[in-house]
């Protein structure tokens, strides 16, 4: 019986990693033809040779090479890395004070903030991304960097997480604090962020992923200019018709690369960030 | 005491300040904005003629073939996207729940397109799904006809909901795998004391304990696809004839392409309230759960 059980075991978990190949034919696919000339995509699109890449040698990153010197492609990577640091500094200060003001100071209509941030928290953005976009065209914005972050720093969502978390913090630290002449504000930053790190880092992580993949906002901000972020830039690359199909899975391959490694290095955040999502509302 | 409560309003005003000033600007003013334009025909490349209309653009609307289609386009896509997907991820977080070995990889190795932008899924899916591509090649060598998918009207839409639900399986999974993950193991000890088949310990145990997050993650599935608009941007533009355009496709060119900013607020109305709705819906049934609950304690 025993036996026979780990037999079935080991059965599910080949059958699971078959599957779990199967799911990710696509990724596999793009990786391996990214370091192929279109000759040989085309030609090994009938064998199991299509999901192999191809052996090294000294042509094997052309594609890559092509993507990284003939377009804006590194430029546009690094502009996004540039807002994405922005973002995750900005949207901490703002977004975590708003928290703590919610979650640890009486002030006039303090319970009532929390209940509007978390009727916003439902707003879908496409729906008044058309407003903002006029706004920002009005004060002669569009095309820069202001225009693009300001909208991007406030987050209710994000708010309302930190709000969760500096609730449960203890108060006599800060009346300690106090009598050691440590004001507000550098109570907060110097006490309370490097108290609450799980949250800074699942907020960071958050910030990063949905700047580094944002399509909608930048496109309308940005249209032709220098500014460009990863994901409309590659729109811009595979648009040209001179851009051949490896150069294509090259770029959209270097575009990835980034949030693979920050997700292998903070899956456990993020892993947490979607869990608390579900055990909150469910 | 009265001087520390005022010391105390001044601090949380501080504090709060500057996200309450973004907030009003790039949040509460676009909503309000957004209410009143509805009921005008604010045309942005000549605001100066812009007059009270009433209902009217609702009527417009609701009589615009395109707004009706794409409503039904987006219908379409959710009908078809949210079985696949939350059956897909309830599915894998079960297989993944069973499996001893190799755990880690498999809750990475589902995650991947999560993380990967609607950008990168679009652009690497039109390659796959392309006449000459790689899809086609496999269906031809099995012996299938070869399929137009995004190039036909009638494949487009199911092509594209297919991709999402691939892309975003993965989060529901995780989501799945941590309510699992909190049953009660005693329950299942109890109900291998009662020799209990494995199909009866999943209709009478782990059904119910993830009743509450089945219908968030339903939820949060359906209100994720009404949103849908990248996938159609990068690999159709809306088209063959319009079978891809969605609801929010036709707000964002309505209000950014065309500027009719009064028609694209009616639109953007209806559809924050069709939102609302079903997060009320949510709300409603996950609240009913645990009340039940606690009848049974």
């Amino acid at each position: 019986m025993k036996t026979r059980n780990k037999v079935l075991k080991i059965i599910l978990v080949a059958a699971m990693i078959l599957l779990s190949l199967f799911f990710l034919f696509p990724v596999v696919w793009m990786i391996a033809n990214s370091f192929k000339p279109d000759a040989e995509i085309t030609a090994d699109m009938n064998s199991v040779q299509a999901f192999i890449p191809p052996v090294p040698s000294e042509n094997f990153f052309d594609n890559y090479v092509s993507v990284l010197t003939n377009t804006n492609f590194l430029l546009y990577m690094g502009n996004t890395l540039l807002y994405a640091a922005l973002l995750i500094v900005l949207g901490i200060i703002v977004n975590g004070l708003a928290g703590y003001a919610l979650a640890k100071i009486k002030f006039p209509f303090s319970d009532k903030w929390l209940l509007i941030i978390m009727m916003l928290m439902i707003i879908p953005s496409e729906t008044i991304i058309t407003i903002n976009y006029l706004f920002i065209a009005k004060m002669g914005l569009l095309n820069t960097i202001f225009g693009y972050i300001l909208p991007m720093i406030v987050n209710p969502f994000n708010i309302f997480l930190f709000r969760q978390v500096f609730v449960s913090l203890p108060d006599d630290v800060y009346e300690a604090a106090q009598l050691d002449h440590c004001g507000p504000v550098k109570y907060f930053f110097t006490m309370v962020l490097p108290m609450s790190k799980t949250v800074v880092a699942t907020v960071s992580v958050f910030t990063f992923l949905n700047v580094w993949n944002d399509y909608l906002w930048p496109s309308l901000v940005f249209t032709s200019s220098d500014l460009l972020t990863a994901q409309i830039g590659l729109n811009a690359i595979t648009a040209n018709e001179n851009t051949t199909m490896g150069q294509t899975l090259a770029a959209i391959t270097l575009v990835t690369i980034p949030v693979i490694i920050i997700y292998s290095l903070f899956s456990k955040q993020i892993v947490e960030g979607v869990v608390s999502t579900g055990s909150k509302e469910g | 005491m009265t001087k520390k409560n005022k010391r105390n309003s001044i601090m949380g005003m501080a504090f709060f300040g500057p996200a309450l000033v973004l907030l009003t600007l790039f949040l509460f003013i676009p909503m309000i904005l957004t209410l009143i334009y509805r009921f005008t025909d604010y045309f942005a490349l000549s605001p100066n003629t812009t007059h009270f209309v009433g209902f009217e653009n609702f009527a417009k609307i609701f009589g615009d073939d395109l707004f009706v289609q794409s409503f039904l386009n987006t219908v379409k896509f959710v009908l078809i996207i949210v079985p696949v997907q939350c059956f897909g991820a309830l599915g894998l977080a079960l297989l993944i729940n069973k499996i001893t070995a190799c755990k880690k990889y498999f809750k990475v190795a589902f995650f991947i397109p999560v993380v990967m932008s609607l950008a990168v899924v679009s652009t690497l899916w039109m390659q796959i799904y392309s006449p000459e591509g790689i899809l086609n090649t496999i269906l031809t060598n099995l012996g299938f006809d070869a399929q137009p998918f995004i190039h036909s009207a009638d494949q487009a839409l199911p092509s594209i909901a297919f991709m999402s639900a691939w892309q975003g399986m993965g989060y529901q999974m995780i989501i799945f795998l941590g309510g699992l993950q909190a049953i009660n193991p005693a329950l299942y000890e109890a109900a291998e004391m009662d020799h209990a088949s494995a199909w009866k310990k999943f209709k009478d145990i782990t059904l119910p304990e993830l009743k509450p997050l089945c219908v968030f993650v339903f939820i949060t599935v359906t209100i994720g696809a009404f949103r849908m608009i990248v996938q159609p941007m990068v690999m159709t533009g809306g088209g063959p004839s319009n079978s891809t355009y969605t609801i929010v496709y036709d707000i964002y060119e309505t209000g950014t392409v065309n500027w009719e900013i009064g028609l694209s607020s009616a639109m953007a109305v209806v559809f924050v309230i069709f939102v609302i709705v079903l997060t009320m819906i949510q709300n409603v049934l996950t609240k009913d759960k645990e009340g039940k609950n606690e009848n049974k304690k």
